[in-house]
């Protein structure tokens, strides 16, 4: 142990007596007061100024009153305190040198979602050893989800102890079941041979004030005074294609000649029929699973069901009370897109929950509209249906199942509620409805002629943002607890503004909101898209362009735009036209699901109502019919129950009497021009342009197959031994040490203009956006000096800021792939560089691979032999059936067959970072960069997330003294880098991969991660080649030495995310099959000189997924960068 | 072995003064449908006598000291009913329901039977069997008689058998175990609304307080069914009147030492008729039957069939 560890073992064991106790009893103090000042006191005003050893000891005073406190929102309030002081506090304190190692059974107790023993584990490990930056990284993480695990524990545990509720979760055989199928639902008409069909019509929800968030539960939950939207049920159209705005939402019950359950989802073509009753709790396995939830929630399947191995016959026997009879369930969303930030999935599950409780007597009626009191349980069913789906959504989603304009508020709970005791708040909002007196029809009318409600299209996900704003409303984050009490304000003037008619009014206040509170509280609710909009609507509207709302989340999906009526309709028009051609400026950037929608809307004032259509007009919609006819048509008709032929007798009437076309009939039957196969031709002549090796796939998919190749064999034989290095193994460069003789080595050699930066950028960025396809170094992901920047324009201006430093011009090349060329180039030429005044290469890569769908022997091999988190309980289960899908899937689509069925883009691959410096040498751009500048003697490579890596002289000087070839920089290992790092295998020096080191277990071994920022020297390089600068000229050398090095490398095989977008905005997300070759493993070859730098986490850290954003800004990360950038 | 219990009676207790009420009449329904054959069935009762349904539910008020029976029947089934009364038949008095016009017109139909009295009212497709000495209509009948006012009897129920009860919402009486004050009766709830709306406290979750199929009404329900009738253009469940009857004055459910077998469900008549074998003289007659139809049928399975 160093004398550091010493001295902080001796701090972190307890009180202090230095300490007075008062200080350590102000964070409880601040948790259990009823004073509000105290109790919403910040988290910053309690650590400020705080050392080390008094953080430490806080930390011991919130883990012990979190273990004795009965009360749930005391012990999540103490647990995100002690997220934060591990997370974003102690870490300042620490030396970077003190590195420490992570406890492998702590992480395995993380990932199993065993955070107490977790905790324990490591609290042991840090009395004994201090405070590392591994162990407080852990602990972080793992008070942070225990924090979210007992918010979510409590929710569940209130959905099912809500009155009304409760019998569902007792009733655990068909047998027992309690409900029974209204009389009118069984009345057969003889005459035209149909069953009544019960439609509910629903519309979706619209938040006029945005909430700040406050309507997540678990904030209602704890500060119910503080959680309070105004929200409309509004019907829709879509500008162009409907006539007029209706209840965007539809359900359809009604019972069938078979003992089955029949689903069918309209928008998703989806259908199935249901046999078994543990087949309704399989939600992943089709597309069926918002249907699923509904049946569950409504109590038609209760939950206590789940695993009884019985019959949906033996269900429908007791329900109906005779048997040979079925249920069918169809919904509809009249094809809004998905993100519409409507809740228009909430609306839908709310819906068919509604519609089914009418069918079994839950609700007060089977026609017509809804009671409060019925409104309150489906809204209640609704939730128990989200948590059940694995979803989750804020308590005013089912704002469409309540009429026209509301205020919803959280309760405080009081005796008798299950929450007493437990939380400040119920579950469950109340609702208060705002008539004409108090909102005048005028006022609601001049809304309407305003307000242009739109679809901007992009993709998002909203989850992490959830996140970031329960932990920062919960330990009273300074801004954005003032912030928060400034959205309340706001929405009290908004409140007013509507009474008053005075729509302007809304749009300002809507306006400040989003650029004032919304922003403080997460930075990320907007985006370069948002922002370019709302300035091309003031520049083109001016003072008739009245303000901007945001639907829910976030931006660039549901938002509003409000204009002065009277060029509202033009507006409307230049709107769409101004959202295509945004984007498709960014498209490329920014991950969109679909072209942007515009819509008609108007209020709805009635709320969800039902019909029961009988006779004649005992019909589904027309596009049911599109998803079932085909199949009934393809079965004699003989075959087919007494209720089809006549529905397919019925049909056949309508379109030979023209009451229906008959086109989408002819287009599901016969073949049309298929778009697959010009998708096939496209592929095929990209991959030709791409030099993609027909020779080497053919070779890796026999090995694949054979299982010569595959995730088990990427690992190192067992018998290899992996060691942490010791100090002699690398140079620390995160002390000052020989910076004397370094530093003015390397600012000669970069004024001299020997250097120049590689930006890696040829891949796609899978984990940025899901595998969305999008270009990652082009994505403006944070605001710099009052502008989003890309990564791109962010690694310049570092560039830009060393140049001007040492008045010389540094070359900058970005490397680039099939996915990233042409958009990088176009941007890079439309921003003239970003004003960049060095020169500015791209590299094109010369080699492409072509997806496989993955082996279910890696498939089996990735999810269930390698560590993972496990999800939540509920979630767990739906990703597990999803899993069983994909398997399946891999089996039905050929394992190991070409990935074809998606976008050609999609369809293709980058083959590893290795190949990037070898594509310098094969497209010549080395030799020209040489030629232009005979001078040029180092590179720095570095990925396009590592946002950090600059042209540092001292690392440059380093390099240059060490003489060695390669010079990687490494840095100390947190919780969540995972993936490898600096070991000695066999006893050799070298960076090793995660997935080839052979036991997941060897890599708790190793103190050091690997950045993949490296130094490089040009000659030597060029010499593992076997090339120099003359030889550099000719392409035949050139191909071979990149062949004979490439052999000598491992292939490994990886699985990916690959989205398939289709429908309306609907995405699926399919694992593939690719090899990578990787540029760490050139430390591997035993010629290769190579020297490691430790370096400061902030330098070598990268950003991978936009849900670390958040953290990166608070723990200082963001500044540092902002730091080294220069700005033109 | 029944056990010798009585219902306590509240006299000592009870505030209250009014005359005890008198209950000389009993009105059996057997006009709903699918019921009117039910009480016509043969069974073999406890002492192993074969008979009616009906002579059994007629024998049950008879233990209470009912003097005369009316019943509501169907338009032409007085003659087999008549046959099955066996040696009753001289005290029944049938009262024809004209039209199907629900449970609540059938009780109605019996006003010029009962007149301004109170009367026990019984359903002609259950059989009642007691688990003390004291038959169900006799602890019900002393029950209503001390606390002069309408009683219905009830009995603790599973969620499960909610759709075919009415069931009561109410308070349990100081200082009595099985006596309730009842404030809202709801016919065949959903258990999303008796779990809202109609817990008893003391009784465990899934489990409610449900119609025993034997009430004691006064005039005043008459009066509350003739109101409703007239004011509803549908039929009229006795469960909704009995409940305007708990807002508007006293109405207690007796919670009855005994079970109700409705034959009218599958395997009821079965069921019923192994009640009455089980708890009677034939008892090891029938357990040894029943042991040897299970001996020489082992491998009959569901499958199988």
């Amino acid at each position: 142990m160093t004398s550091d560890s010493k001295t902080s073992a001796v701090l972190s064991s307890g009180l202090n007596n230095s300490l007075e106790a008062n200080s350590l009893e102000a964070w409880v103090d601040t948790i259990l007061s009823e004073d509000e000042a105290t109790r919403h006191r910040s988290l910053e005003s309690l650590c400020t100024g705080l050392s080390s050893q008094e953080l430490l000891a806080a930390a011991d005073r919130l883990d012990a009153f979190r273990r004795q406190s009965s009360n749930l929102y005391h012990r999540v309030r103490a647990l995100f305190y002690l997220s934060a002081i591990y997370r974003y506090f102690l870490p300042r304190k620490i030396s970077e040198s003190h590195a420490g190692l992570l406890d492998q059974a702590a992480y395995e107790h993380i990932l199993q979602r065993r955070f107490g023993e977790a905790i324990d584990s490591l609290l042991v490990t840090q009395r004994s050893e201090g405070p590392t930056l591994a162990i407080t990284s852990a602990l972080a993480k793992a008070y942070y989800q225990m924090g979210f695990q007992t918010l979510a524990d409590q929710v569940r545990q209130s959905v099912r102890t809500v009155r009304g509720n409760q019998w569902m979760f007792r009733i655990g055989h068909p047998a027992d079941h309690p409900l029974r199928l209204a009389k009118r639902l069984m009345e057969y008409d003889a005459a035209t041979r149909t069953m009544p069909v019960l439609v509910e019509k629903t519309s979706v929800r619209m938040d006029f004030s945005h909430s700040g968030w406050s309507d997540i539960f678990f904030l209602g939950m704890d500060y119910p005074e503080g959680a309070q939207v105004i929200n409309a049920a509004i019907n829709l159209g879509v500008y162009g294609r409907d006539d007029a705005p209706r209840p965007p939402v539809e359900a359809y019950v009604r019972v069938i000649d078979r003992p089955v359950l029949r689903l069918v989802s309209v928008d998703l073509g989806a259908e199935a029929e249901l046999t078994e009753i543990d087949d309704v709790f399989d939600f992943a396995k089709d597309y069926l699973g918002l249907l699923k939830a509904a049946l569950i929630a409504s109590g038609v399947v209760p939950p206590a069901m789940e695993g009884c191995h019985r019959k949906v016959s033996e269900l429908l026997e007791t329900l109906m009370g005779q048997s040979g009879l079925g249920l069918e369930i169809v919904s509809q969303v009249n094809n809004i897109p998905k993100g519409s930030r409507l809740a228009v999935s909430t609306n839908l599950l709310g819906s068919l929950i509604s519609a089914l409780m009418r069918a079994t007597g839950q609700v007060s009626l089977l026609e017509g509209g809804l009671q409060d009191s019925d409104r309150r349980l489906i809204t209640a069913r609704a939730i128990l249906g989200e948590w059940l789906g694995g979803s989750g959504g804020g308590w005013q989603d089912s704002g469409g199942i309540w009429p026209g304009i509301k205020l919803i508020e959280g309760c405080l709970a009081e005796p008798g509620d299950p929450e007493y005791g437990i939380s400040r708040g119920r579950l469950m909002p109340q609702h208060t409805h705002f008539n004409v007196d108090r909102i005048s029809a005028e006022a609601r009318k001049k809304l309407e002629s305003s307000l242009i409600l739109i679809y901007g299209g992009m993709a998002q996900n909203v989850g992490p943002i959830l996140e970031m704003v329960t932990e920062k409303y919960l330990i009273r984050g300074e801004k954005e607890w003032i912030a928060r009490q400034q959205a309340i304000t706001i929405l009290t003037e908004i409140s007013s503004a509507l009474e008053a008619g005075d729509v302007r009014r809304v749009g300002e206040l809507t306006t400040r909101n989003f650029t004032g509170p919304l922003q403080t509280i997460i930075p990320w609710c907007t985006n370069r898209y948002t922002d370019s909009l709302i300035e091309k609507c003031r520049a083109h509207y001016g003072d008739k362009f009245w303000g901007f709302w945001m639907l829910g989340g976030m931006s660039g999906g549901g938002m509003g735009f409000l204009f002065d009526p009277a060029i509202q309709s033009e507006a409307r028009q230049w709107l769409l036209a101004t959202l295509v051609s945004t984007k498709r400026e960014l498209q490329t950037s920014l991950p969109f699901a679909m072209d942007p929608v515009v819509y008609d809307f108007e209020i709805n004032e009635r709320g969800s109502w039902a019909t029961l259509l009988k006779g004649e007009d005992a019909s589904m919609p027309e596009s049911y019919y599109a998803i079932v006819a085909p199949k009934w048509l393809k079965r004699e008709m003989r075959d087919l129950s007494e209720q089809s032929q006549a529905e397919l007798m019925r049909l056949s009437g309508k379109i030979r009497g023209g009451e229906s076309e008959s086109t989408w009939l002819l287009d599901r039957l016969l073949p049309q021009p298929s778009r697959q196969s010009e998708g096939a031709f496209r592929l095929k002549e990209m991959l030709k342009e791409n030099g993609f090796d027909r020779q080497a796939h053919e070779q890796i998919r026999n090995e694949l197959v054979s299982g010569r190749l595959g995730l088990s064999q990427n690992r190192l034989p067992s018998q290899s031994t992996i060691e942490d290095i010791t100090a002699d193994d690398f140079i620390d460069m995160r002390t000052s040490d020989g910076d004397k003789e370094t530093i003015p080595v390397g600012e000669q050699a970069i004024a001299d203009g020997a250097a120049a930066v590689v930006t890696l950028a040829a891949g796609v960025g899978s984990r940025w956006t899901g595998g969305a396809g999008v270009v990652k170094g082009l994505h403006p992901f944070c605001k710099f000096d009052g502008r989003h920047r890309s990564f791109i324009e962010l690694h310049l201006a570092k560039s830009r800021a060393i140049a001007q430093r040492y008045d010389c011009t540094v070359p900058h090349v970005f490397t680039t792939g099939y996915m990233t060329h042409q958009p990088i180039a176009d941007q890079l030429a439309a921003v003239q560089n970003y004003g960049y005044d060095g020169p500015v290469y791209l590299s094109r890569g010369a080699s492409v691979g072509l997806r496989m769908v993955p082996t279910v022997r890696d498939l089996k091999f990735f999810w269930e032999e390698t560590s993972h988190q496990v999800l939540d309980e509920q979630q767990q289960k739906v990703r597990d059936g999803l899993h069983t899908a994909l398997m399946s899937w891999a089996r039905s689509a050929g394992e190991a067959s070409d990935y074809t069925d998606n976008l050609p883009m999609q369809c293709m691959h980058p083959v590893g970072h290795w190949y990037e410096i070898p594509n310098l040498l094969r497209n010549g751009l080395l030799l020209k960069m040489i030629q232009e500048r005979p001078q040029l003697k180092y590179l720095m490579l570095h990925n396009i997330d590592t946002l950090g890596a600059t042209l540092d002289p001292r690392m440059l000087g380093r390099h240059i003294v060490s003489k060695s070839a390669l010079s990687y920089e490494v840095i100390a290992r947190r919780v969540d880098d995972r993936g490898g790092g600096l070991a000695r295998v066999d006893g050799k020096l070298r960076l090793v991969e995660g997935l080839a080191l052979p036991r997941e277990s060897d890599e708790f071994k190793l103190t050091f991660y690997n950045s993949l920022t490296t130094w490089i020297d040009i000659d030597q390089l060029l010499g593992y080649f076997e090339l120099d600068r003359k030889t550099l000229s000719d392409a035949k050398a050139v191909d071979a030495g990149i062949r004979k090095l490439a052999l000598r490398l491992p292939t490994y095989i990886t699985i990916k995310d690959v989205k398939k977008r289709w429908g309306h905005g609907q995405e699926d997300v399919f694992p593939i099959s690719q090899f990578e070759k990787l540029w760490g493993d050139m430390t591997a070859l035993p010629e290769v000189r190579c020297e490691f730098f430790a370096v400061p986490t902030m330098r070598g850290q990268q950003m991978k997924d936009p849900a670390q954003l958040d953290g990166w800004v608070r723990d200082g990360s963001a500044e540092y960068i902002k730091s080294l950038c220069k700005w033109s | 072995m029944a056990l010798k219990e009585v219902p306590k009676s509240l006299g000592n207790m009870s505030l209250r003064t009014e005359k005890p009420m008198q209950i000389n009449k009993a009105v059996i329904t057997a006009a709903g449908p699918g019921q009117t054959s039910l009480p016509l069935q043969r069974l073999v009762d406890r002492d192993g006598c074969e008979k009616s349904a009906l002579e059994m539910i007629v024998e049950e008020v008879d233990s209470a000291g009912i003097e005369s029976v009316g019943i509501i029947i169907r338009p032409g089934d007085e003659e087999a009913y008549r046959r099955a009364a066996g040696k009753h038949v001289e005290r029944l008095c049938f009262i024809p329901q004209s039209e199907p016009k629900g449970y609540g017109d059938a009780i109605l139909r019996a006003r010029t039977f009962t007149g301004s009295d109170s009367f026990l009212h019984l359903v002609g497709d259950h059989l009642y069997l007691s688990r003390i000495e004291a038959r169900c209509a006799e602890q019900l009948i002393k029950i209503a008689t001390e606390e002069a006012c309408p009683v219905s009897a009830v009995q603790a129920t599973r969620e499960s058998m909610l759709p075919y009860f009415g069931t009561i919402a109410g308070n349990r009486l100081p200082r009595h175990d099985r006596l309730y004050e009842v404030k809202r009766v709801v016919e065949k709830p959903t258990p999303t609304q008796a779990e809202q709306d109609l817990t008893v406290s003391g009784f465990r979750s899934g489990v409610y307080l449900c119609f025993f199929g034997m009430h004691v009404l006064t005039n005043s329900v008459m009066n509350v069914l003739e109101e409703f009738s007239t004011r509803y253009d549908r039929p009229v469940s006795l469960s909704e009147a009995m409940s305007e009857v708990a807002s508007r004055e006293r109405y207690l459910a007796y919670e009855i030492q005994g079970t109700r077998y409705n034959m009218g469900v599958k395997y009821g008549l079965l069921n019923t008729q192994l009640a009455l074998s089980l708890s009677g003289v034939d008892r090891d007659r029938v357990l040894t039957e029943m042991v040897e139809l299970l001996a020489h049928q082992p491998n009959i399975s569901t499958s199988a069939r």
